[in-house]
């Protein structure tokens, strides 16, 4: 029975951590006052290069750094057309979507059929590099230790980048700047700040961010996940709902990532844990794995309306967000 | 660099804007062939099957025409709709969910319907699939009029709850779950009575299903309503500045909601089309119709006879990759997505080029 | 005294209007400068360049003998040049410490140093006389704190020269006073202080040398000290030109439109409108001068239905408008067509074609569900032709025409509704000399026909010769109403800048806005 919170706990964390990535990549982008709907797609690209060149080399840091690199220069498509061209942010994001999305089925595919399909993961030194790794003491505490402190290196590395961008935001001068210009970027632009070249850079480093999410999604398939859904199956949206969840705040995304993966890990397990607590959890069963699929949407939905109609200045919202900044614009 | 800036051009030339965009689909053409040369395939000989839709030399043609059809009636009419919203510059990209909550309700009429005659059951499922699918637009509209909450965000969300709301009912047994096959033990959904299933002229061997002609019809509607009518007036005013309309003493809030109510419920009757068509549902029932039509409405720069064009390029599109798959077995109809998105980029680009020009600082232009 | 900085042949164009021609200008170091100028004679365009909004598109810049190059805020800031814009540039958000802090070099890429800005902030503040609370919110601030915190920004970056656009337009006298203090601090800190006002005692007050700019040239530049507020007005508004514009004389019939009272506030929830009184006959125009922004906007979109009134009477022939929206006051009659500075941004849908400009507020009277476009066509058609207006089609959409021939299809429209009232405010905005005077023409035609006209204008040599009257306001208060024929532009000029208020001045029957016919008349209405 506490193997069965410990392994829930588990699952939580090493399901969703792309989803921490998919999300703070976005709040850094949309700080900068751009909508970015292009999540999944950037995911993607991320996951397949990424993966690939971690196969190819056996190394997991290339990999990180190739989804990193690809899915940043995905980024910079996104940056050139809305802010060097100014076109619509939606429609650029969501073309981003979709070729992303379709880029990886043509890699997939043409793998699959001509040499073999994905590469595997299974005893590689790859996977050894991916192998959980305890904290020493944190580890120990029952119950909790297994399932919260007991993870593959990516892990660690999401949590770490979600604290040192909630640090960036609030205690350092680029990251006051890139608030700045998220809320107004034409203040920001009189006092001095270089708009175009802040902009280009976070929505870089955002969408790079995201494709290291994608290449987690992929490794932690371990590249056997064929079927008709991409690996990314989703999240790039639920890391979007996430956002306004957290309220734009990097912090709140990783306790936002718990929420959101708590659901869809008891989307999962709801039979087992019913199973285990028939007395007092055994109506679990009775939930549809769909409604826990549908809770992020619903909740963000929830939250986008009272927000909205309690106008009070609780959301975090950057204030210029989905409009491209023109100076000469009067 | 910092010596240059952009100017936006004064003049106006459709020539150099339709050059721009032929230049920038062939580039799109000319990086598709380079993936497809990546993975072995003679690009020109792809294109070329892609093309012709596998139409050549085919005994069964007529089968690649109504398949190719079956694609093109609801991006079209799914792509009219988001055009209109966006028209306003209403940003609805919720599409998708539309689409999926009236087909949903298009297949609570089928699967309800007895034996009532062909022509009430599907005109009665379009009813459905557009009242529903119209409600949720107007419900959105409610709150961006009243709250100014954020319509993308909102619209974006209701996708994916829609999305899960027809998984639920597709792999849920229960006895009061009709839209299941009864005789399957796994949970799939049922298949229509005939009586709900879209019927068409026969031509020879070629059937042209009547939502064909209720697409064109639709399309000629739309290009009415928004280029002669009042209504029509009053979005593009809107969309063009909403101060002016106020000035004009317009309502501008009720149009808003109209509209949006409009938009959704096309998307809804397209849906109920498709529905009637397929002759059951799924949750890939709208091929994607909902984020497609976003693209296409935007490469067609919101004009219908654009729309319309637009929507049978990317049918073809689409349809030429599914039959060129045969084939080529290494590349899916994926390849059709990547390959719009490759175009959509550059086009947006070339929208660029043919409205701003690269100046001098200096007093060197002109 | 030498040079801070020096323009020298700057032009600037926004399509084909000149909004700077060939200017020269210093600015010496320790000075203060008053730039001074009717509104759209091209000052704030000026200034938007030095700070790096806008670019010129020819001319050069020199500091320190040095030609320099200003291509974005940011470089200006580096050469040491702060503007403190008419519309704040803060982040509402951020609290004052933090606006400041975005734009101070030194803790580039380096985690806050909170207490040493906050020193550096404090010691500058406390250094010119400024009373700031770091930690406030922006959105908490009233408008004199904000423009504070913009100066306290501006001086913290270190600028050596501070540009300073209207900055006593949102001040009460008071807030002047500390304004002008620290002004004379930064002076003699060695500062040079460029500041855009239109009010004539602050220019004397303050400046050293005021610098004139007139229809977007510099006229001249003359030392405070051995000029007057008559030889400023006359400099800025220029020799009395006979322009030879007609001004026909028709019988003024009853008044059409009487204004009592009238309280109205802007957008910002600031009194704009300040119980004004005045009325409009038929076969009259009424012209109304004033400084920019002294709440001739809110005044028509008041009398058109736009904007809320707090209190006061419209009537419009014996009928209270007042609370009527939009359409009930369009049909009643009376038609107002406003230029706004972009002009296209009210009235007119710059996408849309001609034709369908042209129906904007009559769309609705066709019967049916269909625009009637025919005869809108050949009504579009017969304004072109009336008014000349140059254009490949009806077809064509107004963004694509020239200045000239925009005004011309928005005042078309507006007489086409065959209004009894009409108002128009900076119908000739930005238009060359030709297209003005068929405008003006215009205009005479429907006062020939009985129509009140009141004109909002900027050029008063147009409107001496053009208006029949003359009502000058000044921050949302009526100066008086002088009769074009007995009066002079420097009374106006006086009037406009709040030095002259003739209102309450006994015998000159010209002066008086409430007329004792409409008081009857008044009372009828209410029998």
């Amino acid at each position: 029975m506490i193997n069965v919170i410990t392994m829930f706990l588990f699952n939580i964390v090493v399901y969703n951590i792309a989803l921490l990535y998919g999300t703070t990549g976005e709040i850094m982008i949309e700080k900068s006052g751009s909508l970015n709907l292009g999540v999944e797609g950037t995911m993607a690209i991320g996951a397949v290069c990424g993966y690939i060149a971690a196969c190819r080399t056996n190394s997991l840091f290339v990999g990180v750094l190739v989804a990193f690199l690809t899915a940043g220069l995905t980024g910079l498509v996104f940056a050139f057309l809305t802010v060097t061209l100014q076109a619509n942010q939606n429609v650029t994001g969501l073309t981003i979507t979709t070729f992303g999305v379709a880029f990886y089925y043509f890699i997939g595919n043409g793998l699959s059929n001509s040499k073999g399909g994905w590469p595997k993961l299974n005893d590689t030194t790859l996977a050894d590099q991916f192998r959980d790794v305890e904290i020493p003491l944190l580890s120990k505490i029952p119950i909790l230790g297994k399932g919260l402190f007991s993870h593959n290196i990516l892990v660690y590395l999401g949590i770490a980048i979600a604290v040192l961008m909630w640090a960036y935001f609030a205690k350092t001068m680029p990251g006051l700047k890139l608030r700045a210009i998220g809320e107004n970027p034409g203040a920001a632009d009189s006092a001095g700040i270089n708009v175009t070249r802040m902009k280009y850079i976070h929505i870089i480093i955002g969408s790079g961010i995201m494709g290291i999410g994608g290449l987690y999604m992929g490794l932690n398939m371990g590249g056997t996940f064929e079927g008709s859904n991409c690996w990314i199956n989703g999240y790039g949206w639920i890391a979007i709902a996430l956002v306004i969840f957290a309220n734009w705040n990097p912090a709140k995304a990783l306790l936002g990532t718990l929420i959101f993966g708590f659901f869809n890990t008891l989307r999962v397990y709801n039979a087992t844990i019913a199973y285990n607590f028939p007395n007092t959890l055994g109506w679990l069963n009775k939930i549809p794995a769909q409604f826990f699929s549908a809770l992020p949407f619903i909740i963000t939905l929830l939250v986008l309306i009272i927000t909205s109609i309690s106008k009070k200045n609780s959301s975090n919202e950057p204030a210029s967000i989905g409009r491209n900044y023109y100076r000469e614009d009067r | 660099m910092s010596d240059f800036h952009l100017v936006r051009r004064a003049d106006f030339s459709i020539r150099r804007l339709i050059i721009c965009y032929a230049v920038g689909i062939l580039i799109s053409l000319g990086i598709g062939a380079l993936l497809l040369s990546g993975l072995g395939i003679n690009p020109f000989e792809y294109y070329k099957r892609m093309l012709t839709m596998g139409l050549i030399g085919n005994r069964y043609a007529y089968k690649c025409i109504e398949g190719l059809l079956k694609i093109f009636v609801p991006l079209l009419i799914t792509s009219l709709a988001l055009g209109l919203a966006f028209k306003m510059r209403f940003w609805n990209i919720g599409g998708e969910g539309e689409f999926l909550i009236g087909s949903i309700c298009a297949a609570i009429v089928a699967f309800n319907s007895g034996s009532m005659p062909k022509i009430v059951t599907i005109t009665l499922m379009c009813l459905a699939a557009s009242l529903s699918a119209g409600i949720i637009g107007l419900a959105v509209a409610a709150l961006k009029v009243r709250f100014n909450t954020n319509e993308t965000l909102m619209t974006l969300m209701l996708n994916y709850i829609m999305l899960y709301l027809i998984r639920y009912l597709g792999s849920t047994k229960a006895p009061w779950n009709f839209f299941l096959n009864p005789e399957s033990e796994r949970p799939i959904f049922g298949q229509f009575a005939d009586n709900c299933k879209m019927g068409g002229i026969k031509i020879g061997n070629f059937t042209l299903l009547y939502s064909v002609i209720a697409a064109i019809i639709i399309t000629v509607i739309i290009y009415v309503y928004l280029k002669y009518t009042k209504q029509g007036y009053e979005i593009s005013v809107v969309g063009d500045s909403s101060a002016t309309a106020k000035y004009a003493g317009m309502k501008v809030g009720k149009i808003v909601l109209r509209t949006m109510f409009i938009s959704a419920a096309l998307i809804g009757l397209a849906s109920g089309l498709a529905t009637a068509t397929a002759g059951t549902i799924s949750e890939s029932i709208t091929n994607n119709a909902g984020w497609t039509g976003i693209i296409v409405a935007w490469l067609a720069k919101l004009s219908v006879p654009a729309i319309f064009v637009t929507t049978l390029l990317i049918s073809v599109l689409q349809y030429g990759c599914q039959a060129a798959a045969t084939q080529y077995p290494a590349i899916d109809s994926n390849f059709a997505d990547l390959l719009q998105g490759i175009i959509l980029f550059s086009v947006l680009a070339a929208d660029f080029v043919a409205t701003f020009k690269i100046a001098r600082k200096g007093g060197q232009e002109k | 005294m030498s040079a801070a900085i020096e323009l020298k042949g700057i032009c600037k164009n926004f399509g084909s209007v000149a909004a700077n021609k060939n200017i020269d200008l210093s600015v010496g170091k320790g000075e203060i400068l008053a730039l001074l100028g009717e509104n759209g004679s091209g000052k704030t365009t000026l200034m938007n360049m030095l700070s790096g909004i806008y670019m010129p598109d020819s001319g050069s810049i020199f500091m320190d003998g040095k030609e320099v190059k200003i291509n974005s805020p940011e470089s200006a800031g580096k050469l040491g040049i702060g503007m403190v814009h008419q519309h704040f540039k803060l982040v509402e958000r951020f609290t004052a410490l933090d606006n400041i802090r975005i734009g101070m070099g030194k803790e580039a890429g380096t985690i806050f140093k909170k207490d040493t800005t906050r020193k550096e902030v404090l010691d500058t503040a406390a250094k010119f006389g400024f009373n700031i609370d770091p930690d406030k919110y922006v959105y908490n601030m009233p408008v004199s704190e904000k423009q504070t915190l913009e100066i306290l920004k501006v001086l913290c970056y270190g600028a050596k020269i501070i540009i300073l656009d209207e900055p006593t337009a949102v001040l009460t006298v008071q807030e002047v006073e500390r304004l002008f203090d620290v002004l004379r601090k930064m002076k003699s800190e060695g500062h040079s202080v460029v500041i855009i006002t239109h009010k004539l005692n602050e220019v004397m007050d303050i400046s050293d040398r005021v610098a004139v700019l007139r229809h977007g040239e510099y006229v001249g530049s003359v030392e405070t000290k051995k000029t007057s507020e008559k030889e400023l007005t006359e400099l800025m508004v220029g020799r009395k030109i006979d322009l030879n514009i007609t001004r026909p004389i028709v019988e003024k019939t009853h008044p059409l439109l009487e204004i009592r009272d009238l309280t109205v506030k802007n957008d910002e929830g600031a009194i704009a409108v300040d119980g004004m009184n005045f009325y409009i006959r038929g076969g009259e125009m009424l012209g109304v001068a004033g400084i920019a922004g002294s709440g001739q906007k809110e005044l028509c979109e008041a009398i058109a239905g736009l904007r809320p009134i707090e209190k006061g009477q419209m009537i419009h022939e014996g009928e209270s408008i007042v609370g009527m929206p939009p359409k009930k006051i369009l049909e009643h009659g009376i038609s107002m067509s406003f230029i706004p500075e972009d002009r296209l941004g009210m009235g007119l849908a710059p996408s849309l074609s001609i034709t369908d400009n042209m129906i904007l507020k009559n769309y609705n009277e066709a019967k049916g569900i269909f625009v009637d476009r025919k005869s809108a066509r050949q009504e579009a058609q017969k304004t072109i032709d009336k008014l000349e207006i140059v254009t490949p089609s009806t077809e064509t959409p107004v963004r694509r025409l020239s200045g000239g021939n925009v005004q011309k299809v928005l005042l078309g429209r507006e007489i086409k509704a065959g209004p009894n009232v009409l108002i128009t405010a900076y119908p000739v905005r930005g238009l060359d000399i030709n297209s003005s005077y068929m405008i003006y023409d215009i205009l005479n035609e429907q006062k020939k026909k009985g129509v009140g006209i009141l004109f909002v204008g900027e050029d008063l040599d147009v409107m001496l010769a053009l208006c029949d009257k003359i009502m000058v306001m000044c921050h949302g208060k009526l100066q008086g109403v002088v009769n074009s024929g007995h009066t002079t532009k420097e009374d106006i000029g006086l009037m406009m800048t709040g030095a002259l208020n003739i209102v309450n001045k006994e015998g000159k029957t010209d002066g008086i806005a409430k007329d004792s016919a409409i008081e009857e008349k008044k009372e009828e209405g209410h029998v």
